[in-house]
């Protein structure tokens, strides 16, 4: 804020103010006021947000187990023992492959679902309500459904594979699990379609026509027009589908028919998800000073992710003019 | 190339319906569940639709558990919230919006990494501080959320009051009105389409939000999303399907029925802020 005294100290030389005063005594009034319309979001961050992830902080630094007044400092002794718990990592490399193959194909669906809305058809707004449905609907109603589609004996899934002569899959425990996980997900890709669609439609329609008449097919259009103009949209898709897929919990949780929280030891090993497994230490093992621990080692990987992300993205997204600043 | 394009066309429906019949097919599952018996359920081969509808597994949905009571909790936390974080939400996407004051692009920047910031990793740390001090067991930690404004809904009430033409404000204040009275009487009632959004949006993520009742709340006070997780057993503790498939139905009409009335308002949140990144 230097600027503001450099431009200031001039002014006072001058014969006339060039700001009259009452204009002067009105931006000091615009400047509190200011503070005083987004303070609930300051207070509400730093209460909300900041306090708990420095608790967290605190609590990761000592023994506690989530009631006893007998704890004491540990040190940095639940991340060296986070280092060799296989388990841990274990949680992690799966919560890795989960990811790997949720995002690229959520990311490839639902542009391919937007093209196909994209398509000057009839009845369109029907199918896209259909698509884009699935995405608003509560994770508990999800769960539910899926645990029917994906019974064994009575659900859809198998009654159609038994028509193709496909024995009774049993979907909801290892290793059919981690699938089933991942169709679940994927089932809920319309916000990305709703993205994808509107970016789509962003395009100037004159740059693909002009491409048309100059003799590129259907395909090199889409490849060589569309997608690098909306790359900045699937970018942010990638990152973000990235953060969502790191922080699954409750679906794995639902899925498994665990009858209470706490109890994760029906979560079936392929859906033990890291934070299934932070879940796990907090409120079944009591080990709150290491589940701590652990969620800040996965915010420190959030963050790492966002900004390895943000710095390559140069590399490969093209942005058509500058981001508007501020 | 008419017939082509015709037959481009008709390639287009077919997958279309394809892929309709996919995402629907979880719904329709859900609700023949909720209309058969137990024993149609079971049955070997499956049978696909219900002799009769059983419309009693709903009437079990609603008695086995106190499904009002719940209901209204449901309700009230979401409406609730909804109401305050639109507010607080909404004083604050005005701030970034329309007034000046040191360190508003800093802070502006962490208001948009707190959007990329999974709530969950501060779910379980505030249980534990919220714990200690007593709020543990009641609706209060829902006030301060709502209080405490969403930042998405920052960013969504921010592009719309960004966008809004200077000479309104500057004819408001030169007739004497203060920033509080251009927010509430200009600006708020203008931004009527970003307000619906903003409510219809917080009152669905509070109505299907799961983890924090589960955490936060016991058993008689939760909401209808932990209940009907919890409930509907047989004596030997096994879930009673139809039963819960029906409680399920119940449960995401209220959802569906906003969606289908304000699919536009759900479009356009998630166009704004998808195309910002």
């Amino acid at each position: 804020m230097a600027g503001v005294v450099l431009q200031k100290a001039p002014a006072r030389d001058r014969p006339a103010d060039p700001l009259p005063s009452s204009s002067r005594r009105w931006s000091r009034y615009s400047g509190r006021t200011f503070y005083l319309f987004v303070s609930p979001w300051v207070v509400g961050f730093l209460l909300l947000t900041a306090v708990p992830l420095g608790y967290a902080f605190a609590m990761s630094l000592t023994n506690f187990d989530g009631s006893s007044s007998l704890w004491r400092w540990v040190g940095f002794d639940n991340y060296v023992e986070l280092l060799q718990d296989s388990d841990a990592w274990a949680s992690l490399a799966r919560t890795v492959a989960y990811t790997a193959i949720v995002v690229p194909l959520s990311v490839a669906f639902s542009l391919g679902l937007a093209v196909l809305l994209n398509r000057r058809l009839r009845a369109v707004g029907l199918f896209r309500t259909i698509f884009f449905l699935p995405s608003v609907v509560p994770v508990v109603a999800t769960a539910i459904m899926w645990k029917l589609v994906f019974n064994r004996d009575s659900g859809l899934v198998n009654a159609i594979l038994e028509r193709f002569g496909v024995g009774a899959v049993t979907w909801l425990v290892d290793p059919a699990a981690f699938y089933a996980l991942i169709i679940l997900t994927l089932w809920g890709l319309g916000t990305g379609m709703i993205i994808m669609l509107a970016a789509l439609q962003g395009v100037p329609v004159e740059l693909e026509e002009a491409a048309v008449v100059d003799g590129a097919s259907r395909w090199r259009v889409f490849r060589h027009v569309t997608v690098p103009m909306i790359s900045p949209v699937i970018f942010f898709q990638v990152v973000t589908g990235v953060i969502t897929s790191f922080q699954v919990l409750v679906q794995p949780m639902l899925l498994a028919e665990t009858n209470s929280i706490g109890a994760m030891k029906d979560v079936p090993t392929s859906t033990h998800l890291y934070m299934v497994q932070v879940y796990q230490e907090y409120f079944a093992n009591q080990r709150f000073g290491y589940g701590s621990a652990m969620l800040w080692v996965f915010f420190v990987i959030i963050l790492v992710i966002t900004l390895l992300v943000q710095r390559s993205s140069r590399l490969w997204v093209y942005y058509e003019v500058d981001r508007e600043s501020d | 190339m008419k017939a082509t394009d015709r037959a481009a066309a008709g390639r287009s429906y077919v997958l279309l319906m394809l892929l309709a019949v996919l995402f629907a097919g979880p719904f329709l599952w859900l609700v023949l569940a909720a209309l058969k018996t137990l024993v149609e359920w079971v049955a070997v081969p499956i049978h696909f639709l219900p002799e009769a509808p059983q419309w009693n597994n709903f009437t079990d949905a609603v008695t086995q558990i106190n499904f009002l009571a719940y209901t209204g909790n449901s309700l009230f936390l979401s409406g609730m919230y909804a109401v305050l974080v639109t507010l607080s939400s909404a004083l604050v996407g005005f701030g970034f919006a329309r007034l000046k004051g040191r360190g508003k692009r800093p802070l502006f920047v962490v208001l948009l990494a707190t959007m990329m910031l999974p709530s969950i990793l501060t779910l379980i740390p505030t249980y534990v501080l919220f714990s200690r001090v007593g709020l543990v067991g009641t609706y209060w930690p829902w006030v301060l959320w709502g209080l405490a404004a969403s930042p998405y809904l920052v960013f969504l009430f921010r592009q719309f009051f960004a966008a809004i033409p200077r000479d309104l404000e500057d004819a408001a204040i030169i007739d004497g009105c203060g920033y509080g009275r251009i927010f509430w009487r200009i600006f708020l009632p203008l931004s009527r389409p970003v307000v619906l959004t903003s409510l219809l949006l917080s009152f669905t993520w509070m109505w299907g939000d799961y983890l924090a009742p589960a955490l936060l709340l016991d058993i008689d006070h939760t909401t209808l999303s932990v209940a009907i997780t919890q409930s509907y057993r047989n004596p030997h503790g096994d879930y009673i399907p139809t039963v819960q498939a029906a409680a399920a139905a119940l449960y995401v009409v209220p959802v569906m029925v906003i969606f289908l009335f304000a699919q536009r308002y759900f479009v356009r949140s998630v166009a704004t802020s998808g195309l910002k990144g």
